[in-house]
């Protein structure tokens, strides 16, 4: 299968500070690629580069299999759509008027700016002014925007950053739709929970350089350690280990009646992430 | 290079609606047509006077509200939308200097009228305005793309358009300093030189040179204007 990203040694230098430094990756089509890390770590700077508002230092990027230097032509810009956090918005012009601006450079037919605006959940606001909408809402339109041409490819940076969570899961819920359709999705955020629920796959950025990148589930079981624990009737909770000592004694627990629940002890992929990096997310 | 109407004409229609509700940039256009007003009431009928005034229309239109609009669509990041959409450099400079374009015609028109100006060949001095128009409307662009805030862009436009307005008064020291020679060839003197040798009768042959003048200048501002735009794209 086609990759809609690859991404070969990767680096990009501010003066001296090296922002990211030797990434690489491929996002296949079709698939939610989740890219993770703490701020600063480097996520806005590799969608940039990936969207061509950004030349790299090292390295080469290709969206569709084509070099990223190839985006300033305009042709190329109608596969993609982006949201990242220096989207901007008219403030003067109502959620329907921005959208309609869009439509019509994306030369799309004005009944998209309804379905967007549905996707987003915002039907009774569109005439409202952008200036005087929520920092979740104004998000929402950026997104509304973003998604507003069905695009081949999503960049989404820290989408739902500033939403609440039933706004969080109408978006959720849209997302898989679109990526059903055919949308591969790359998604950065802090939100572990999210990267879990939505990604096929992760890759976990610190300090500017990818250190783990695999399917939230095998990397939870790479990570998860050989125990489970046990709640008793007293209230105690006892760790296991998974080998004959740690049945010998389920067994013996078991015989006693005193097991209340069995929880295995697989990591979240923020503990993983806490691991990996040895440091907290932020 | 692609290039479609439509997607000129969705920003053109964009920025009608934003500039109309914009009335701290809106209502600069109404200067020039009231200092026009009290010109014609007081009744002087000068040259010198009636190319103040459309010079002013120049500066306050073409050339502030447009660096304004630029440097807005910047500070807001909404330019950086209009890159990363399908719209070619072409359509988003084009689309984003329509409206500056009418409103700076349609207020030199009603500055002229109201000071009572009527040129004793309005093909010509029409042709030479409107290459003008395009002139200080690529100096508003440049500017504002330069500019790094809307705030900025409004003190960096000042001593711009004092030299390009009060080039007149620049040409009166040239006996004195020679070097201020060079302001001869700026192009609000090479159109008030067009407008005198139109009133002297002269045809569009006569005037060639000033018009190639105001031509030269129109090519060097859209070509740094693009450049500094393609510059713009990538941080
Ligand atoms: N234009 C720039 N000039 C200098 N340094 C920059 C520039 N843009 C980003 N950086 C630096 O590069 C690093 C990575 O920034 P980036 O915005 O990619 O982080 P991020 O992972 O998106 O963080 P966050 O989660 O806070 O959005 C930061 O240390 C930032 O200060
Ligand atoms: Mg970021």
């Amino acid at each position: 299968m086609e990759n809609a990203i690859e991404v070969k040694g990767l680096a990009k230098y501010f003066a001296n500070f090296k922002a990211i430094e030797g990434v690489d990756f491929e996002v296949k089509k079709g698939e939610i690629f989740g890219f993770l890390g703490p701020s600063g770590s480097g996520k806005t700077t590799t969608i940039k580069i990936l969207t061509g508002q950004l030349d790299p230092t090292e390295g080469e990027a290709f969206v569709f299999g084509e070099n990223v230097s190839h985006l300033k032509n305009p042709k190329a810009r109608k596969r993609f759509g982006v949201l990242t956090d220096n989207s901007g918005l008219y403030g003067r012009l109502t959620i329907y008027e921005n959208l309609k601006l869009y439509c019509e450079l994306y030369d799309l037919p004005l009944s998209k700016i309804d379905e967007a605006i549905g996707f987003v959940n915002l039907k009774e606001e569109s005439k409202k002014k952008v200036a005087t909408l929520s920092k979740g809402m104004t998000q929402r339109v950026v997104l509304a925007r973003a998604i507003l041409h069905e695009p081949e490819l999503l960049f989404l940076d820290e989408p739902t950053s500033a939403l609440d969570p039933v706004n969080t899961l109408h978006i959720y819920e849209g997302l898989r739709a679109l990526n059903k359709k055919g949308t591969t999705i790359f998604l950065t955020t802090h939100d572990m929970q999210e990267a879990d629920t939505l990604c096929n796959r992760v890759a976990f950025l610190n300090k500017g350089k990818i250190r783990l990148l695999d399917q939230p589930n095998k990397l939870k079981k790479q990570y998860a350690d050989a125990t489970i624990t046990v709640e008793l009737t007293n209230d105690e909770k006892r760790q296991l280990r998974r080998d004959a000592a740690g049945a010998e004694e389920m067994y013996q627990l078991m015989k006693d009646n005193r097991v209340v629940t069995v929880h295995s002890n697989e990591p979240t992929l923020g503990d993983i992430f806490v691991k990996v990096t040895g440091g907290e997310l932020v | 290079m692609t290039f479609s109407w439509k997607r000129v004409n969705a920003i053109l229609q964009k920025d009608f609606k934003d500039f109309s509700r914009n009335s701290a940039v809106s209502i600069i256009i109404f200067l020039p047509i009231i200092l026009a007003a009290i010109y014609g009431r007081m009744g002087i009928d000068s040259l010198q006077v009636h190319f103040m005034t459309i010079n002013m229309a120049f500066a306050m239109v073409g050339t502030y509200v447009q660096c304004c609009l630029i440097a807005e669509e910047k500070e807001k990041n909404t330019l950086r939308g209009l890159m990363l959409s399908p719209a070619s450099t072409l359509e988003i400079l084009g689309g984003k200097s329509l409206l500056t374009f009418v409103l700076t015609i349609v207020v030199v028109f009603f500055s002229a009228y109201l000071s009572e100006y009527r040129p004793a060949s309005m093909g010509i001095v029409a042709f030479a305005i409107i290459l003008s128009t395009l002139f200080y409307i690529g100096m508003g662009t440049l500017l504002g793309l330069v500019a790094k805030s809307v705030m900025e862009s409004s003190v960096i436009v000042l001593p711009v358009i004092g030299v390009f307005t009060m080039g007149s008064f620049i040409t009166a020291w040239t006996e004195k300093y020679p070097i201020l020679k060079v302001a001869e060839f700026l192009p609000n003197i090479q159109l008030f030189e067009l407008a005198e040798a139109v009133e002297q009768g002269a045809g569009f042959v006569q005037v060639f040179s000033e018009l190639g003048i105001i031509g030269i200048w129109i090519v060097v501002i859209f070509a740094l204007t693009v450049v500094v735009y393609r510059k713009r794209m990538v941080d």
